[in-house]
């Protein structure tokens, strides 16, 4: 699905305009309006079968959705109130380690992570659908398991507000944790740099697979880390791993940089490709509609 | 084959090559940190480049750093030199031409070295453009400050033909300082040619520290001018004199040594002695290879005072200084008055049989310089003082009164007193007689008397050998002679005005001269024969009591002089009357010069530096009172001058050291040769470097 945006519809979706938004659900509703207004709304698919609880009738409500039982037994007007079950169960995975905390053009990683998380979050459950989130490290720092509730879209934007990246990175033990932890199939939702060992995290992503779930992989990484465009003689210092340091001048080793960078993508890409799993490589300067674009092309 | 630079100042440029690296360190030490997530791809990359990377690095380092070397040589305008040329064409040019004129020059090339070096500085000469300037320096010169850079050639070829060959050895140091000096001035070409048959022993002299300024800067272009094969090379080495003192109608015994330094025998040399023009003898010798021989001359001198003395070699093709300049003075006998205070019957233990036998060993009138007369004190009254040039008193129990007078005036007239004490010797008589009355005669008061036993003996120790009377023992046997003799008795004294000269172990002093005051007066504080000491049984008690005596009566009288050398300053001593006089001094070649005399102490001294010519020396003085003074001294060439070794082209190179010293061959500079301009080749290998450069900067 390709959308036709002029220079101010571009800079709707800026991640720095963005950024600029004090509210994270003002963000995620900014982009998902703003994609959304563009593309025919799908009909959602579910459907309520799960009670939940009674309110009184009000004028406007569905007459038939009234409990005559409880008019019976108390002589007023009850409308039955069902959870919303639906049979898309989604898993927004982020990454909240230190690496993610990085940004040369002024938007981390993990606020664009965040955006983007919320985003989707607020695209899924306005859908009807289910949506969790769980945020990690080297440890699993949040988990809110999915839901299609009203009002779940804030206990999600609020676990996101509440964190702030710190430690070190192990996508790899993490995916395979919680791949453990999900009882029923769904969608799951990775928005991480994967600077970790690639094997470790397609074992996850392939776990993921093999559990029957569908699996959408955010490759977020920094430009800055594409590129390379530092100039003059550098000592690079892990943000992780504080005994990892090396001097380099970026200036000679930019070309040999990139071609590394882009083995590490192009391996992950066609591992993905391999194993069904929609991959997407994004830029922190990427504006976030091609992320939502992305997702929302998978879901057809 | 060379290569010089027609604008080597630029060449100090070349510290600029160090900027790259410079640069390079610089940014290797400026260290931005940055805190990155991707460090693992960095690393990566680090790794996978690093061999290449480190290759090209260090390619371009070296290429950045040729640029700027090509440049600065380029600015500095290099021209290579196939052969010798004389002058690179590029601007005015200031040259100076350093020229050997040493002795040794003389017999370098068979004799045609000197002449040959003229006609190479002859043509570096004509080779001058207008505007070049040009200074000959000749390497011996009293008045090398006063050479300057000229234009014109006609009064530089002037200055060339007046340089004669000198009689002493090559002063490099002074001439190179010359130059750089004269080259001080601004040029767009500095050059020094030095023409030299590189003589070891000018070069030996010279080392850089002597060389008061250089310019690394400028190029010196060493022309040799070698001998042709091994020619016989011998000269006098010294003269010197045997015995003690020269008198009228004694035999004097001169020795001279000579030496070959060449590597062959050298067959029939006459070896001449002439005195005062005359041929006194003559010998016939042969010199092993690189040896040396002493051949005696006796003769006798029959009038007193100066005496011009050469020795010379006479061989056909010779090369080396042949001859040698020496003087005499000849003094008539010296007549020495000795008191015995102590007479005995047999003459051996009188008091001075064993000083008479010192002054004169075979006790015959015309045997010795000295002729003693003894008398006993009684008979002071009856002779003449003035007829003596010494008196010395022997273990004289008191002084007459009458005698007193005479001997104070007999001292204030120049006369010279020797006194020696003994039993006899009455302390307070001679303490109230010379030292309490006006003005004091004895260097110090007379004490106690002092009588050891024989094993408590004391040894001399202290002799004080710069004094004039006592050089001689310097030589170690005499000195060990002197210090072996043990003194038994002496008398304690208190120095007032005096030096002590010799002195006992326990310091007690033995030999007081007095300071001050008219006259000579040497104090013995013991006895003159063997009661008290065995001075006198020693072989230093002849040498010391002549010295003595020589030295009461005026000094270097009846001396052989073997002279100065070359270039050596000569110091004239006289008395203090002659401050304010001159002295004039003829030299050998007849030229007058005039010197002041300046006080100096007690005297008044003059100092003669323009010893530039070997020969006898004549003093003109001035009317005054210097009685028996030399009037003639002589100046000789440095023998090793006439060594004609020559000194390697690898050891003169070492010494030059940071000077850039270029050395020829004469023949080379007759030669010329081609000089081709290295810019455009520079300038090609530049462009091209530059271009590598850039290719491998963009590889990056």
């Amino acid at each position: 699905m390709e959308t036709n945006k002029t220079d101010g519809e571009k800079s709707y979706f800026d991640p720095l305009v963005l950024a600029r938004l004090s509210s994270l659900y003002l963000r995620a509703r900014w982009v998902v309006e703003g994609v959304m207004s563009g593309i025919h709304r799908s009909r959602s698919k579910g459907f309520s079968v799960e009670f939940e609880e009674h309110r009184e009738y009000s004028p406007g409500d569905e007459i038939r959705r009234i409990d005559w039982k409880a008019l019976g037994k108390f002589d007023r007007y009850f409308i039955k109130e069902y959870e919303d079950e639906t049979n898309l169960r989604a898993y927004l995975i982020l990454d909240s380690s230190a690496s993610m905390d990085y940004a040369s053009n002024g938007i981390s990683k993990f606020e664009y992570g965040c955006i983007l998380t919320a985003s989707l979050a607020y695209l899924i459950l306005k859908q009807q659908d289910a949506a969790g989130l769980v945020t990690f490290s080297n440890r699993i720092e949040s988990f809110i398991p999915p839901k299609a509730k009203r009002g779940y879209l804030m206990e999600i934007l609020h676990a996101l507000e509440g964190r702030r990246p710190s430690g070190e990175t192990n996508v790899g033990k993490i995916l395979l944790e919680i791949a453990g932890k999900m009882r029923r199939r769904g969608l799951v939702i990775l928005v991480s740099d994967l600077l970790d060992e690639p094997e470790e995290i397609l074992k996850g992503l392939r776990l993921f697979r093999f559990k029957g779930n569908d699996v959408v992989v955010f490759h977020l990484l920094d430009s800055a880390e594409l590129d390379l465009p530092f100039d003059g003689n550098i000592l690079f210092e892990d943000t992780e791993q504080a005994d990892l340091k090396v001097t380099a001048d970026p200036q000679a080793i930019r070309k040999i940089y990139r071609k590394v960078v882009e083995e590490f993508i192009d391996h992950l890409r066609k591992e993905c490709r391999q194993n069904s799993i929609d991959y997407q490589l994004l830029s922190t300067s990427t504006p976030l509609d091609h992320a939502l674009v992305s997702y929302l092309s998978w879901r057809g | 084959m060379s290569l010089f630079f027609l604008q080597p100042v630029y060449l100090l440029g070349l510290i600029a090559t160090s900027i790259p690296v410079l640069i390079h360190l610089l940014n290797r030490r400026r260290l931005k940190r940055i805190r990155f997530p991707a460090v693992r791809f960095v690393l990566l990359s680090q790794r996978r480049i690093s061999r290449t990377y480190r290759l090209r690095h260090w390619l371009l380092l070296a290429l950045r750093t040729f640029v700027v070397f090509l440049l600065v040589l380029l600015l500095a305008h290099p021209i290579f030199q196939t052969g010798v040329g004389l002058f690179a064409g590029g601007g005015p040019l200031s040259l100076a031409i350093i020229l050997d004129n040493s002795l040794s020059m003389k017999w370098s090339k068979g004799g045609e070295g000197f002449k040959q070096a003229k006609e190479a500085a002859r043509l570096l000469i004509s080779s001058l453009q207008d505007g070049d300037r040009g200074a000959v320096v000749p390497t011996n010169a009293p008045d090398q400050g006063r050479i300057r850079l000229k234009g014109e050639k006609e009064i530089l070829l002037r200055d060339l033909d007046a340089i004669q060959i000198a009689a002493g050895t090559a002063d490099f140091a002074s001439a190179l300082g010359r130059a750089y000096e004269l080259l001080k001035e601004p040029a767009a070409q500095k050059e020094i040619w030095l023409m030299t048959d590189m003589a070891l022993t000018g070069w030996e002299n010279f080392t850089l520290s002597t060389l008061g300024q250089r310019d690394p800067l400028i190029p010196l272009k060493i022309v040799k001018i070698e001998g042709q094969g091994e020619s016989l090379n011998a000269t006098i080495k010294e003269v010197k004199m045997r015995g003690h003192g020269v008198g009228v109608g004694l035999p004097v015994e001169l020795e001279a040594t000579v030496v070959n330094f060449s590597g062959r025998e050298i067959k029939d040399i006459l070896v001449q002695l002439n005195i005062d023009d005359q041929n006194r003898e003559q010998k016939l010798i042969s010199l092993p290879p690189k040896a040396e021989r002493e051949i005696s001359f006796v003769f006798n001198l029959t009038q007193t005072g100066d005496h011009r003395g050469t020795v010379t070699l006479k061989k056909e093709a010779l090369a080396g200084n042949p001859i040698s300049y020496f003087t005499l003075q000849a003094q008539d006998r010296l007549k020495v008055l000795v008191v015995d205070g102590d007479p005995q019957t047999s003459l051996v233990q009188s008091e001075t049989f064993f000083l008479t036998r010192a002054l004169n060993p075979a006790a015959e009138r015309d045997s010795s310089l000295f002729l003693p007369t003894v008398i006993i004190p009684e008979s002071l009254g009856a002779v003449s003082l003035d007829s003596y040039q010494a008196l010395i008193l022997c273990n004289v129990p008191v002084l007459p009164d009458a005698f007193l007078a005479r001997l104070r005036e007999y001292l204030r007239k120049g006369g010279g007193l020797l006194l020696f004490l003994g039993d006899r010797t009455q302390a307070g008589d001679y303490n109230a007689k010379l030292f309490e009355s006006y003005p004091a005669l004895l260097p110090a008061r007379i004490g106690e008397k002092k009588i050891l036993s024989e094993a408590a003996a004391e040894k001399i120790q202290g002799v004080d050998t710069t004094h004039p009377a006592l050089q001689g023992f310097t030589d170690e046997i005499l000195k060990e002679s002197l210090r072996s003799a043990k003194v038994q008795g002496y008398f304690r004294t208190e120095i007032a005005a005096g030096a002590t000269l010799l002195s006992l172990a326990n310091g007690a002093p033995l030999l007081v001269e007095k300071k001050g005051g008219p006259g000579r007066l040497l104090f013995f504080t013991t006895a003159a024969d063997r009661d008290w000491s065995e001075l006198p049984l020693k072989t230093a008690y002849l040498p010391l009591m002549q010295s003595l005596v020589s030295y009461l009566a005026g000094g270097k009288r009846g001396t052989m002089e073997p002279g100065i050398s070359v270039g050596s300053a000569e110091i004239f001593s006289f008395p203090p009357s002659y401050v304010g006089k001159s002295l004039r001094i003829i030299k050998p070649d007849l030229k007058e010069r005039e010197i002041p005399f300046t006080p100096n102490g007690e005297k008044a001294s003059a100092s003669f530096q323009e010893n530039d010519l070997a020969g006898i020396y004549r003093l003109s003085l001035p009317p005054g009172e210097a009685p028996g003074a030399p009037q003639i001294y002589p100046v000789n060439s440095p023998f090793l001058e006439s060594r004609l070794e020559a000194i390697g082209d690898r050891d003169l190179q070492a010494k030059l050291g940071a000077v850039r010293a270029e050395i020829l061959p004469l023949e080379s500079l007759e030669k010329g040769g081609k000089r081709t301009d290295l810019s455009l080749p520079l300038l090609f290998l530049l462009i091209v470097t530059l271009a590598s450069e850039s290719w491998l900067a963009q590889r990056f």
